[in-house]
């Protein structure tokens, strides 16, 4: 323990010097030494779970020690900013003790120069961007599908969470490198080892066209802090909107390719069927790379099952999201689906920020009382009942429900 | 120290992580648990297919397996860990009424491998039966098989061990098998 809280600490230092370029210059590397934790169950280089767990809230459910997967349910969720320890947990491999010092950030291929850069450099050389970025695994909801799909069994709304990021645009690196004409995606991997040698790395690629918008980052910072271990320290990308998979932590090389880069990671996972297909059926040949996620919603509060005295007003918050696009408004019935009444829906933030809604219930009677959640993005597509079945289980957005009960 | 404990104890010594026994699982828990635990193979059946295409992608994810070890491991997994319905019992298998044998075949999950009359992915009894005639040893030989599990008198897929039959049950099905005509 005692290990971990120089840890802890020692991350804050980082932290304080990327924040101002001058503090960099001015305490050079000794204020930054990273200390091992007290992991002993842990491969080497590796930190154990205990360690992990230790840094998120007692309400985090966790799914998995091997490999580490938890979030917390919805009604924990009531944050307009994911705070750090209840930001979901989602690895393929293992988590690595990267010391700052020695991490190096390296862009290849089809540039006119390859680049490298330590964590300190990029901080210097580029402008820093904060803002807040909505990610989520691929597999959220997916044990609501029927038949079940193997993987995490996240439920309707685990594996997801919306803090503020800290870092550069990946914009101005792939510029300052320069960027050749036939470049097509950009393949972001990390420093996470496997189990085994044999293990292949964990290497997703993004097409151009999100690796240049402004909101895709490279970051070091989380809710103003150092990335915590799990979150991908010292360096991941933040791809916000699109499937957690695409924001590679522990990042250490990014490589212009003129195709998708080939590897499992992109060509047997994190695909979808481009039409729909029957419930059970294997993953057709067409199936497309899984990018951004669909129109979703959750409800924050109430919890589900909380009782309420009296006929005064409950409030209903919950927050609404879309992968690409913008969160046009948010409905909530309160007749499991026949009426759906407006929420009202916060002034929208970051671009790819979740967006807080609430909605005034007044009880007309006591008893037991459902709300259900159905948010529109701004190109007509509402949450469904049900969305289609895929054989991995990914991007489930169906409608959100909470029951409550009214005593008199 | 805490962390050593907890790591190592809250899974795996109060809680098992194993497969259902039956041909081929000591093969797949080994290659699976390398990565991640078992209850991800547990938690939800897949069909033929599916577990096909699971096994490929665990295998380009670097589990060090080679095809014959996978075509074991797909045997297994879709035998016992299957979407698919399985196809309605026989009479004489549901619960409290039949056959006294069957039961017992049943009880120790033996139907899982074996029938009376084909094989299935072990020899069917009529074979074993017909093998060990004219063995003075033979039920002495067949109940050290069942109770200890073996490999290589019927192919590649080994026999488990089944070491929660009792002493009687064993008597009753050594008997019955080697009847089997």
């Amino acid at each position: 323990m005692e290990k971990q809280r120089k840890t802890d600490e020692s991350r804050r230092g980082f932290l304080t010097g990327v924040a101002g370029a001058g503090a960099l210059a001015v305490l050079g590397g000794e204020a930054w030494s990273q200390a091992t934790p007290d992991t002993p169950a842990a491969p080497p280089g590796t930190i154990a779970s205990e360690g992990i767990k230790a840094e998120k809230v007692k309400a985090m459910q966790w799914h998995s020690e091997r490999p580490l997967t938890g979030s917390v349910p919805a009604h924990e969720h009531d944050f307009d900013v994911t705070p750090n320890d209840r930001m979901f947990v989602r690895n393929n491999l293992l988590t690595p003790v990267i010391d700052i010092h020695a991490h190096r950030l390296t862009v290849k291929g089809l540039v006119d120069k390859e680049l490298s850069f330590s964590v300190f450099e990029l901080a210097k050389a580029f402008p820093t961007v904060t803002l807040q970025g909505m990610l989520e695994c691929a597999g959220s909801g997916r044990s609501a599908y029927q038949p079940g799909a193997s993987g995490t069994p996240w439920s309707p709304t685990g594996g997801m969470g919306c803090p503020k990021w800290g870092g550069v645009r990946l914009a101005d690196v792939l510029r300052a490198a320069g960027v050749k004409p036939n470049a097509a995606h950009v393949a972001g991997q990390g420093g996470d080892p496997g189990a085994v040698p044999t293990a292949a790395p964990v290497i997703r690629s993004i097409p151009m066209r999100k690796a240049m918008d402004e909101n895709t980052l490279i970051a070091w910072a989380m809710n103003g802090e150092p990335l915590p271990w799990i979150h991908g320290y010292p360096l991941r990308l933040v791809v916000p909107g699109w499937v957690g998979s695409a924001s590679t932590k522990w990042l250490h090389t990014l490589m212009v390719l003129d195709a998708p880069f080939k590897g499992t990671y992109m060509d047997s996972s994190y695909r979808v069927p481009r039409n729909p297909i029957e419930p059970g059926q294997k993953m057709p040949p067409d199936a497309v790379s899984a990018e951004a996620w669909p129109i979703k919603s959750m409800i924050t509060s109430p919890a589900p099952n909380a009782h309420f005295k009296g006929s005064g007003p409950i409030t209903v918050r919950g927050r609404a999201w879309v992968g690409e696009g913008s969160v046009e408004r948010v409905e909530v019935s309160t007749d499991e689906g026949k009426t759906w009444r407006q929420a009202q829906l916060a002034r929208a933030g970051d671009k790819y920020a979740w967006r807080t809604f609430t909605y005034e219930f007044r009880p007309e009677r006591v008893g037991y009382v459902t709300f259900l959640a159905r948010a529109w993005d701004d190109r007509g597509n509402a949450q469904p009942t049900v969305p289609y079945w895929n054989p991995l289980g990914y991007f489930w957005n169906g409608w959100h429900r909470v029951g409550v009960l009214v005593e008199a | 120290m805490l962390l050593a404990a907890g790591f190592a104890g809250n899974l795996w010594a109060q809680n098992p992580d194993t497969l259902i026994s039956g041909p081929g699982s000591t093969l797949t828990e080994n290659k699976c648990k390398i990565c991640h635990e078992l209850q991800h193979v547990r938690r939800t059946p897949l069909s033929r297919g599916e577990w096909a295409d699971n096994l490929r992608n665990m295998k380009e994810r670097g589990t060090p397996m080679d095809e014959a070890e996978m075509a074991i491991i797909l045997d297994y997994l879709s035998t016992y860990y299957s979407r698919d319905p399985a196809p309605p019992p026989a009479p004489d298998t549901l619960a409290g009424g039949g056959d006294p044998f069957q039961k017992l075949l049943n009880a120790h999950a033996c139907s899982g491998c074996h029938a009376p009359d084909k094989r299935i992915v072990g020899p069917s009894f009529r074979e074993v039966a017909a093998k060990y005639a004219d063995n003075p040893g033979a039920a002495a030989r067949l109940a050290a098989k069942i109770r200890n599990g073996g490999q290589g008198a019927w192919g590649a897929v080994p026999m488990p061990p089944n070491p929660g039959v009792s002493d009687a049950d064993l008597k009753s099905l050594v008997g019955w098998v080697l009847g089997s005509k």
